[in-house]
């Protein structure tokens, strides 16, 4: 689950992160001096797109990015500052241990950076001083003990599948964290019922439905097969307009909910699904197909084959939708239409 | 062993194993000691089964809350394969167990995996046994699904051995693991890697071919190509952060260690032929 910025901030009040000081407002407030007020969304590039705004106005700006349809705004104090870095903490795939992520340039596009360093910290012991050296030393700032152990913490007590500092900002004060991003792991939520209360969230299904820019609606069965058809898609000339996984076992509820999703999607022209039936049984795929069909108006062409794909295929046929064998052939036939 | 034996997942896999031929000796459901599931008896705890039976395995369904603890169950006990079916399981945790299980001695399939399977003589997962003959390709996926479509495409070749490794972040036994078991494998003659964005795992094994330190062939096939960067492809582990993992890089290395790169499912069987020919 991914936190807004502010919320992001608390947790960093709590492990001992420092940052600006700021207030969350809902409507125009006035404050006195130079502010930096920023909207919060959970959506990146907000510099990019003009939302995060520095102004001696509180109100005037705050209102107009209102106006753009930003409700929640961090406004926080301005803060002067002769250098910015990055820090971040994530576990390590490779080795199963933490690991900070550093560059001695902040407020970059991290992915294209070349200058950074990965600091592997053995989940076996914790935080020492000589971690803090190295990364001290890399990055050219003193003072990080704090948002090291800080974001470690942030891993390994509060879940935090990604906890990321971009900018740090380097004050005559000390280091301070500039922005928050941190992701909770979405397996781990129901350990923090306490976060998601204070920060009024509800636990987000983990969700496997992701928007893309094309025409041509995706409904698969695992991720891989998901992915593996919106790439064939792709290959044969077409653009897929989303990822949706079923998972496994779907029923035909589920399958039913996933068409009207990726159906009431405007962009959507025709759906594509691809089912390789385990545990999931391609019967209550096909009733939850039926279910879809009338009521979403647009073609649909199915690959169903596995678990009950007999039973699956004669009851589509009943309704006159053509299922395919071959997941290429299905493809073909819905880009061709 | 299956423990969470007496569950709907693990109580119909068991049959569903037991008909394959694989023998399942004991179960184990906290507070249902005594029972029976298919004929298979069922203990309280893991110790209880390991001092009636001779148990070289245990698979787990228990539900992810307590999934960690079986694990750990299962390695004091001495089992030396942990096959974890269950997922949702918290990342900080799998990377725990893992370590632990390491330390002393027991190898993790999983989390979040469909097991493993020796074509025509055993299966330790929840793999729908008719996509699989015995025969000489090793294939080994971090998607359940994917494992399926390919090796029901490859069908006319047969398998010697399927592993789904998972599609979390953190995973017990990785691509290199499998590939370097295949490679020393007697039955397999060509090794055959499903790999997704995420994770640098595919890279690993690319390097270890141009190392020179695996001999047999391998083909690859990369799901994710059109995956945004940053976005959740469904499973936890079908992420790309900070750059790496990203389709491209997987691609890459595998040409430049000379691994044929499928473009779609459907090419490897005919990669495969070729391979197998020469």
């Amino acid at each position: 689950m991914k936190l807004y910025e502010y919320e992001g901030k608390r947790l960093f009040s709590y492990v001992g992160i420092p940052t600006p000081n700021g207030q969350v407002v809902r409507e125009p407030v006035k404050v006195q001096g130079k502010v930096v007020v920023k909207a919060q969304l959970l959506e990146g590039g907000r510099g990019k797109r003009g939302l995060v705004r520095v102004t001696e106005d509180s109100y005037t700006t705050i209102s107009e990015l209102m106006r753009e349809g930003v409700s929640i705004f961090l406004i926080e104090e301005f803060v002067p500052h002769s250098r910015e870095i990055y820090l971040s903490a994530m576990m390590d795939r490779e080795t199963g241990n933490p690991m900070i992520i550093a560059s001695p340039q902040g407020g970059i596009n991290i992915e294209e950076s070349k200058e950074v360093k990965i600091f592997t910290i053995p989940l076996d012991r914790k935080l020492m001083r000589y971690d803090v050296d190295a990364v001290e030393k890399y990055v050219g700032v003193r003072g990080l003990e704090p948002m090291l152990e800080g974001l470690l913490r942030l891993v390994l007590e509060y879940d935090a599948e990604l906890a990321e500092i971009n900018p740090v900002a380097v004050t005559e004060k000390g280091p301070l964290a500039l922005d928050s991003k941190v992701i909770l792991d979405d397996n781990a939520l129901y350990r923090h019922e306490d976060l998601l209360k204070q920060f009024q969230r509800e636990k987000s299904q983990s969700d496997s439905y992701v928007e893309l820019d094309g025409d041509v609606g995706i409904i698969g069965n695992g991720a891989g097969l998901t992915m593996a058809t919106m790439d064939l898609v792709k290959l044969m000339g077409g653009n897929p307009a989303d990822f949706l996984d079923v998972g496994g076992g779907a029923d035909t509820e589920k399958v039913t909910s996933a068409i009207m999703r990726v159906g009431s999607n405007q962009k959507v022209k025709k759906i594509v699904i691809n089912i390789f039936g385990g545990i999931t049984r391609c019967d209550e795929v096909a009733k939850g197909i039926l279910n879809a069909y009338t009521k979403i108006g647009k073609p649909i062409y199915v690959r169903l084959t596995g678990t009950n794909e007999e039973e699956g295929k004669k009851m589509l046929q009943s309704h006159g939708i053509k299922v395919y064998e071959d997941a290429l052939a299905a493809i073909g036939d819905a880009l061709r239409s | 062993m299956v423990q969470g034996i007496t569950g709907k997942e693990g109580s119909f896999h068991t049959s569903m194993m037991l008909k394959y031929g694989t023998k399942v000796v004991a179960g184990v459901s906290p507070g249902k000691g005594g029972s029976q599931v298919n004929g298979v008896p069922v203990y309280d705890t893991v110790q209880e089964a390991t001092k009636e039976h001779e148990i070289d395995a245990s698979i787990i369904f228990v539900p992810a809350k307590f999934a960690s603890d079986a694990v750990y169950e299962a390695v004091d006990a001495g089992v030396k394969l942990i096959v974890v079916i269950t997922e949702h399981i918290p990342v900080v945790e799998v990377a725990k167990f893992v370590r632990y299980a390491k330390v002393r001695g027991s190898r993790v399939i999983g989390p979040n995996c469909p097991g493993l399977v020796v074509p025509g003589e055993s299966l330790l997962g929840i793999l729908p046994s008719k996509y699989f003959k015995k025969g000489s390709i090793g294939i080994v996926s971090r998607s359940g699904t994917l494992t399926y479509e390919v090796s029901h495409l490859v069908g006319d070749i047969g398998q010697s051995t399927v592993i789904g490794i998972g599609g979390d972040p953190i995973v017990g036994t990785s691509l290199q693991d499998v590939v370097i078991e295949f490679d020393s494998d007697e039955h397999t003659e060509a090794i055959v890697i499903i790999g997704e964005i995420g994770g640098t795992m595919e890279e690993k094994v690319a390097q270890m071919k141009r190392d020179g330190k695996i001999r047999k062939s391998i083909v690859g096939y990369i799901a994710g190509l059109t995956a945004p960067k940053e976005k959740r492809m469904g499973h936890a582990g079908a992420v790309v952060y900070m750059g790496m993992g990203t389709f491209e890089s997987k691609v890459e290395s595998f040409k430049r260690a000379n691994i044929p790169v499928a473009n779609t499912p459907y090419e490897i069987r005919d990669i495969l032929t070729k391979i197998i020919r020469k």
